[in-house]
């Protein structure tokens, strides 16, 4: 049928590639997509269908094609769901049929067609129940879905590019590309989104003339005079959504994942001239492979040289369908028949040109056939061979065409996806029941066949004007030159026609959405059920879902709905729009963001050393921080308290360098902190600090740390690694808000010092002798809660004396760059490190608080601060302090736990109950490790006021781990409660 | 909008920027300015932040319904 090399009117360029596909291998023209090759080939069918698995072939020449999705590759990674018509082969391209096995030809799950009406919509909502739907998943997982997913991606990240332009412009049709003309001309910068590898649009194979030349050599000097003046003509590449002001588009070269590119597009104006998708009309087995959209037929001629079919019936209602056939004839199809749904007066009433063809085609043998309509399309064996047609006024008076190929066109809808999503349900309207576009803003324009015009005179004026008046928006003032003026098809006259009159039971059998395997019997058994707006219908019969989003089903299924209820299209409606307008690979969205790439990493200044030294480093928000150290003991729990047992008896140093620091300086810096945290700065004396409790404006607390006075007016708070980035901004909204008129300055100095705590009962004495003379007797004179500071080899070193682990401590404020050494002197002294699962074992040996603890939901009462809260005291959060909720009987309070036979592990999360009331929970374990200190398991609790007491004996319940453990409740302060190590 | 314009660094992205929250009425009481709104009409009044610069506390009026920015202040500014 189709001679390769010859390919007659083709614009391909010569050459020739090998591909396989169903594992059999066929030749193919350089530049061929898989449709066309396929086509050309003689392969009709591509596929089958999701539900019913009816066997499928190709129906449109576009992104729009329902059926044909081939899987690309062998092996792992495979690339499912690749459309047909957009993918260009390349030599050695192995491709595979979807939704069938074990071959395209005789599928096992096609004799569930035998159940047809038990696969009805919403069918997956009645059935798989009985006796659990476990017994069926195996079924559904192997039957649905399209396509097979893969196993692995060997593809390079996608590249990301920020356009900022003028001019943006989606489509290069003749609307598209008249615009970008004026819009260059008259001194913009344009940038125009084209999804095909050539522009044209429709003017590759309609016939017209613009400004006196044909058409295609109109196409050629526009596109040189476009390039010449700077235009960006970014081709294979689709606007896919956008919002705000901003568009996203994506170009995936070749219609095959690989050398994708993400563009964010910010266009001061917007043109769309997007053109518009043709849909069908629905008669009985119209989804045989042969029955094609009619445009789509005119795109495989014209561009690739491919016959469709050697023996043509067209179907459609208006007056294009007859120059397509003159077309056909022309290059040497013969074409049977013209089924026209309009009945003679309304052709007649058309212009002389439409009349005159007819003439024409009638006279080389064309049966014309108006009033007419295609009841069923005949087939056997997987294609399509009669076409069985009848009068409209008399329905049962059929006769049957005999044809390979049958060409149907019921209308056109307008694309306008990429400018409704931000909102909006495209109204219905116009005289050819296209959906339009409502109000936008003027930022964004329609033109050309998106705008509901057809006729190219109007496509080419309206592009002008779009691109004329965009360019002015942009500011670009230069003339934009004289509309062109075009002659091409003529108007199509549209009437509508959504299907063809059918009994009830075989509605069943007209498709109205062949990807989803929606025929007219599922859209009136929707509205049987009740499911009456048309969203309703969408979910429960999957119109336009999948990756074809209803471009050909959409408004077809709509007018059908509209029908059949006798109401208007528009009053119906179709359903919204979302974004993305054609399929986009989550590989594209992460554009680089993988990986390791996903988030900022913060490292301490410790970090090579932590890493070098068998630290095990773990995500602590955005922070690396070692958990354990390797030396220690095999994994984490080992190693833990091996780790906390030494600092108890020896000593230890930890990096506690990620601590939150914020230095707040000024006249009035005191005051500022006085009314951030629940107790005051002013009384802190300098060279003396303060351990303090801040809360949310709602009264919970909200962070703990200790606040050092350095100067008279300069203080430094320390926070808690978890919100120090929540405290700054906390801090910083209060000093602009409240305090702007204050003199207070805020200064994150997080990363400014680096923090090693020294831990342990030999702990002052190995900084004795490390730190030199300059310290000698300080550090023996340091009180609790005091700091000095002074310099270590001539760099700045504040020590603190404080503890978070309950033993004689001290916290080294050293600069990053003096941390290194001070650590690595401080191993050579004897020191060994730990990590911060032996920091948490020591803290909840000491009943100290953590961010479990201080977890948002908790005030200062519950958690034993109550000793913070001084009456008339003003600060952040106290006014809501009183509240009769904070002071229930049923409020948590904080407790220690330990098992009630001094053996048993509880864990925390597990649910607190009384032993005679199992369900109910009464708290919650907020914490809990294994103590080296006491040899048995500890935590801490949250546990209602009133059963709080302690000894009082309650259960940890843990259903999600399979363990409850009798529990007893004690002081929070398990070690050493009278703090004897704190002051030695 | 996707931007904002941010008075000492200019138009940013908009995800340089964190929202804090709408405005509460400054006279009402603390339960009414932790948990209630007000209403200003077309046009919502927020806090946002530039964290991802210069970490200015900034008072938008914006409408909520278009995204549309009308106006953009620092904080403190007396405005």
């Amino acid at each position: 049928m189709n001679d390769h090399a010859a390919r007659r009117g083709s614009r391909l360029a010569p050459g020739t590639l090998r591909f396989a596909f169903d594992g059999r291998t066929y030749i193919a023209r350089a530049g061929d997509t898989a449709a066309s090759a396929l086509l050309a080939n003689g392969v009709r069918a591509l596929g089958r269908s999701v539900k019913y698995r009816r066997i499928r072939g190709l129906m449109a020449a576009g992104p729009e094609e329902p059926n044909a999705l081939l899987t690309v590759g062998t092996g792992a990674a495979i690339i499912p769901n690749v459309a047909a018509p957009q993918l260009v082969l390349r030599e050695g391209l192995v491709l595979a049929s979807q939704n069938r096995w074990p071959t395209l030809r005789y599928d096992l799950a096609s004799l569930l067609q035998a159940g047809g009406g038990f696969f009805g919509a919403g069918f997956q909502y009645k059935t798989f129940m009985w006796p659990s739907w476990k017994t069926y998943e195996w079924m559904i997982r192997t039957l649905a879905g399209l396509g097979a997913a893969p196993g692995a991606c060997d593809l390079p990240p996608v590249a990301i590019e920020h356009i900022s332009c003028d001019v943006l412009i989606g489509g290069a049709g003749p609307a598209g590309l008249t615009a970008a003309l004026a819009a260059a001309r008259a001194g913009a910068r344009v940038v125009i989104c084209e999804r095909e590898p050539v522009c044209g649009g429709e003017l590759e194979f309609e016939s017209a003339t613009i400004d006196g030349t044909a058409a295609a050599d109109w196409l050629e000097t526009t596109q040189s005079e476009l390039l010449a003046r700077d235009v960006r003509v970014l081709r294979q590449t689709t606007v896919v959504g956008g919002s705000d002001g901003l568009l996203i588009a994506h170009s995936e070269p070749d219609g095959l994942p690989g050398a994708n590119a993400v563009y964010r597009i910010r266009p001061k104006a917007f043109v769309m001239a997007n053109g518009s998708v043709e849909h069908p009309i629905a008669f009985i087995d119209n989804d045989l492979p042969g029955v094609m959209l009619l445009g789509a037929a005119e795109r495989y001629l014209a561009r690739f040289g491919v016959r469709v079919g050697s023996e043509l019936v067209l179907f459609a209602n208006h007056d294009r369908v007859y120059a397509a056939a003159a077309r056909f004839l022309a290059a040497g199809v013969r074409v049977r028949a013209i089924i026209d749904s309009r009945d003679e007066r309304a052709i007649d009433a058309a212009t002389a040109g439409t009349g005159r063809a007819r003439t024409e085609l009638v006279r080389a043998g064309v049966v014309c056939l108006p009033g007419h309509a295609v009841i069923a399309a005949h087939g056997g064996r997987g294609r399509v061979r009669a076409a069985l047609v009848a009068p409209l006024a008399a329905p049962h008076a059929t006769r049957s065409l005999a044809c390979d190929a049958l060409l149907v066109s019921g209308g056109w809808t307008a694309a306008v996806h990429a400018g409704m999503q931000d909102g909006g349900v495209p109204a219905v309207a116009g005289s050819s029941d296209a959906a339009a576009a409502p109000d936008r803003p003027a930022w964004r324009q329609l033109a050309g066949a998106s705008n509901d015009a057809l006729e190219l005179g109007a496509v080419l004026a309206q592009g002008h004007r779009a691109g004329e008046r965009a360019a002015r928006l942009a500011g670009a003032g230069a003339e934009a030159g004289p509309v062109p003026r075009g002659q091409g098809d003529p108007a199509p006259r549209l009437v509508p026609f959504w299907r063809s009159p059918a009994a009830r039971g075989a509605e069943k059998r007209q498709f109205v959405d062949l990807q989803n395997d929606v025929t007219v019997a599922d859209l009136r058994q929707a509205l049987d059920e009740g499911f009456l707006d048309i969203e309703h219908v969408k979910r429960y019969t999957t119109l336009g879902v999948g990756t074809e989003q209803g471009r050909t089903g959409s408004l077809l299924g709509a007018a059908i709905v509209a029908e059949i209820q006798g109401l208007a299209v528009s009053d119906v409606g179709t359903s919204r729009l979302r974004p993305p307008y054609h399929p986009v690979t989550l590989r594209s969205l992460a554009g680089r963001r993988v990986g390791p790439a996903l988030r900022v990493t913060r490292r301490t200044p410790l970090h090579e050393w932590h890493a070098a030294h068998g630290g095990q480093l773990e995500s602590t928000g955005l922070w690396l921080r070692p958990r354990y150290y390797t030396a220690n003991g095999a994994d984490a729990f080992t190693a833990g308290i091996a780790e906390a047992a030494r600092v108890r008896t020896r000593g230890g140093i930890t990096d506690a360098s990620t601590l939150g620091k914020i230095e707040v300086a000024g006249p009035d810096a005191a005051a500022f902190l006085d009314r951030m945290y629940l107790t005051r700065a002013s009384t802190i004396k300098p060279g003396r600090s303060k351990y303090m409790v801040n809360l949310r404006e709602d009264g919970m607390v909200l962070d703990d740390g200790i606040v050092l006075r350095l100067e008279e007016q300069r203080f430094l708070a320390t926070t808690s690694s978890a919100h120090a980035q929540h405290m700054l901004s906390h801090f910083e909204h209060y000093r602009d808000t409240e305090w702007a008129h204050r003199k207070v300055t805020v200064s994150d100095v997080t990363e400014a010092w680096a923090v090693i705590v020294a831990a342990g009962p030999g702990s002052r004495d190995t900084l004795g002798r490390l730190l030199g003379a300059e310290w000698r007797g300080s550090l023996e004179r340091l009180n609790h809660m005091e700091f000095a500071h002074r310099h270590w080899r001539e760099r700045d070193l504040r020590v603190l004396r404080a503890s978070f682990s309950g033993e004689l401590a001290f916290e080294l404020h050293c600069r990053p760059a003096s941390a290194l050494p001070l650590w690595e002197a401080l191993i050579e002294s004897g020191m060994a490190p730990y990590g911060l699962e032996a920091l948490d074992i020591l803290r909840v040996e000491k009943g100290y608080l953590g961010s479990f603890e201080m977890n948002g939901q908790t005030t200062a009462d519950d958690l034993g601060l109550s000793g913070h809260v001084k009456a008339g005291h003003r600060c952040v959060g106290s006014e809501l302090l009183d509240r009769p909720a904070f002071h229930e009987p049923t409020r948590p309070r904080l407790v220690g736990l330990k098992a009630a036979d001094g053996r048993a592990r509880f864990l925390p999360g597990a649910q607190l109950t009384t032993p005679d009331d199992p369900v109910h929970a009464c708290g919650f374990v907020t914490s809990a490790v294994y103590s080296p200190a006491l040899g048995e398991w500890i935590g801490l609790a949250l546990a209602a006021r009133t059963l709080a007491a302690d000894g009082t004996l309650l259960v940890a319940r843990d259903p999600l781990r399979a363990r409850d453990t009798a529990v007893r409740i004690v002081p929070p302060v398990h070690f050493d409660p009278g703090a004897e190590r704190l002051k030695a | 909008m996707t931007r904002l314009v941010c008075p000492f660094c200019g138009a940013r992205e908009l995800v340089e920027f964190e929202f804090h929250q709408t405005l509460p009425e400054p006279q009402a009481g603390a339960y009414a300015r932790v948990y209630e709104r007000v209403d200003h009409g077309q046009d919502s009044i927020e806090h946002w932040q530039h964290l991802g610069g210069c970490r200015a506390w900034l008072r938008v009026r914006r409408n909520p319904w278009t995204g549309d920015v009308r106006a953009v202040a620092l904080e403190g500014s007396g405005t």
